[in-house]
């Protein structure tokens, strides 16, 4: 698990880590991006280019993103 | 909420950088104008003065703003613009006509030119508020929807009013209330569309880019009906004669003041303190923002005409600072996010798109355009010296886009495909 922390960071700096980071993943790693809402042009870029997430709200500014490229990977977060 | 932006409602890159790239263009030929025609530039009824001021607020402000309106309508409305190419296409050729027969018309006293922007302009701003306000009703309630609604009512009512005008004009005939239809042009134009929409936009990307905390919910939600309500009881008041109608005018300078005071707030509080060319630009319209209310403040007060100069170009400097600052953003990201959604590995990383150091000279030249255009109002010499480096302020901004657009093209043609 690559755990990316993008709460702190401006707009749109943050997509632009997290699809770094997602064109340099290997076949059965998971991103997990923790942000402060939910990043939908992310979500359209990776579903475009093969990937799959799931995407929790945890609180009003705090969303945890999980990506990975891998058709079998499970993605889940572990307070659902 | 939606609250992001969604691929399948963005229009394509073309629809938002036909208006963009138009801007400097429009602007170097503002500052050739106010470079050759100092004297004139500075007497506010004099045809090359309504020149200049139509060529900055339709041909650079409106411009962008135009642009702006296509993204943001299907970044926050969810609906997106019914072919977005075709009419983005006809919106900005009629724009262009209608600003260029308009400068003609005052310029070269031309009275079929008036006629002809008066067509060309009515059909560019009535058409594109007719396309786009009704994406704007029915949908997912959202503070920055009120704002772009509000503005672009104001825009289209500035439109019917300049028309009204324009028709004045080609026949050298004034109506007894031609007085009060240009104080309704200028201040549905002015504050209507320009200062709402900026306000409007503020609300979204104020936190959303610089993470800071939202404005307060009560100022998102009362913000537009104090500025349309003002507008139209100041209108009503100028028809009527009625007195005392600057009381309108000191509404709408109280409710720009707190938007200054809490954006500024927000600005100074973010929480990641990095250096960013567009807060600088920010920053900067809130000083102009403040610098226009407070001569413009004086001006009612004293009727010294110098002081109306003043506001005005501080007021237009601000709507400029703050164009200036989100194309900076937007566009790299936009090019960036455009090339990486169609899946290219190689996609330009966005602070490589506008380089900093060109973002920073666009910022310099700004800043200096910014103190010697009003400084020229005082000393002619300095409006040259501001013309000068305004028309390089724009030229350097030409460059930028165009270098954005060349990376986008490159990479369409070169790069390699993600998977």
């Amino acid at each position: 698990m690559i755990l990316l922390d993008t709460r702190e960071f401006d707009h749109p700096l943050p997509l632009e880590m997290a699809i770094k980071r997602f064109k340099n993943l290997s076949e059965d790693e998971v991103l997990h991006m923790i942000h402060r809402r939910e990043p939908l042009p992310l979500f359209e870029i990776i579903s475009k280019n093969g990937g799959r997430y799931l995407s929790i709200r945890e609180d009003e500014n705090l969303w945890h993103i999980y990506i990975t490229r891998s058709e079998n990977v499970k993605l889940e977060h572990p307070y659902v | 909420m939606f609250n992001g932006l969604s691929l399948d409602q963005a229009p394509p890159l073309s629809v938002v950088i036909r208006f963009f790239i138009t801007v400097p263009v429009f602007g170097i030929l503002l500052s050739l104008i106010i470079f050759f025609n100092p004297h004139e530039v500075l007497i506010p009824t004099h045809p090359i003065s309504l020149a200049s001021i139509h060529l900055m607020f339709l041909g650079v402000i409106t411009m962008s703003m135009f642009g702006a309106l296509f993204q943001m309508q299907s970044v926050l409305g969810g609906r997106p613009i019914p072919s977005a190419l075709g009419n983005a296409f006809l919106i900005h050729l009629f724009l262009v006509i209608g600003i260029l027969s308009l400068c003609g018309a005052f310029i070269f006293s031309l009275p079929e030119l008036f006629i002809i922007a008066s067509i060309f302009l009515g059909a560019s701003i009535l058409y594109c508020a007719n396309l786009i306000l009704p994406l704007l009703f029915g949908g997912t309630p959202h503070d920055t929807l009120r704002g772009m609604r509000l503005a672009l009512i104001a825009l289209a009512l500035t439109a019917v009013l300049g028309i009204v005008m324009a028709s004045e004009y080609a026949n050298s005939s004034f109506s007894s209330v031609h007085e009060a239809v240009r104080t309704s042009h200028y201040s549905f134009g002015l504050i209507g569309w320009i200062a709402a929409l900026i306000i409007a936009v503020a609300f979204q990307v104020i936190e959303m880019f610089y993470v800071t905390t939202p404005y307060s919910s009560w100022c998102k939600r009362n913000a537009f009906r104090i500025i349309a309500a003002s507008l139209l009881l100041k209108v009503l008041w100028m028809f009527t004669h009625l007195p005392y109608s600057w009381m309108f005018d000191l509404i709408v300078g109280a409710l720009l003041s707190g938007f200054i005071f809490t954006t500024s707030k927000r600005l100074n509080q973010r929480k990641r303190r990095v250096s960013d060319v567009s807060i600088w630009f920010w920053q900067s319209g809130m000083v102009l923002l403040s610098l226009a209310i407070l001569t413009y403040g004086a001006f009612i007060g004293s009727g010294y005409d110098a002081l109306q100069s003043v506001a005005l170009i501080a007021f237009a400097l601000f709507a400029l600072a703050v164009i200036l600052g989100m194309m900076g953003k937007i566009v790299p990201f936009l090019v960036w996010f455009h090339l990486s959604s169609a899946g290219y590995m190689d996609a330009p990383i966005m602070s490589n798109i506008i380089p900093a150091k060109r973002a920073k000279g666009v910022f310099a030249l700004f800043a200096i355009t910014s103190v010697t255009m009003i400084g020229g109002v005082f000393c002619l010499e300095s409006l040259l010296i501001g013309a000068i480096v305004g028309g390089g302020m724009f030229g350097l901004l030409l460059l930028n886009l165009i270098h954005a657009l060349r990376l986008y093209r490159d990479t369409l043609i070169h790069g390699k495909r993600f998977g």
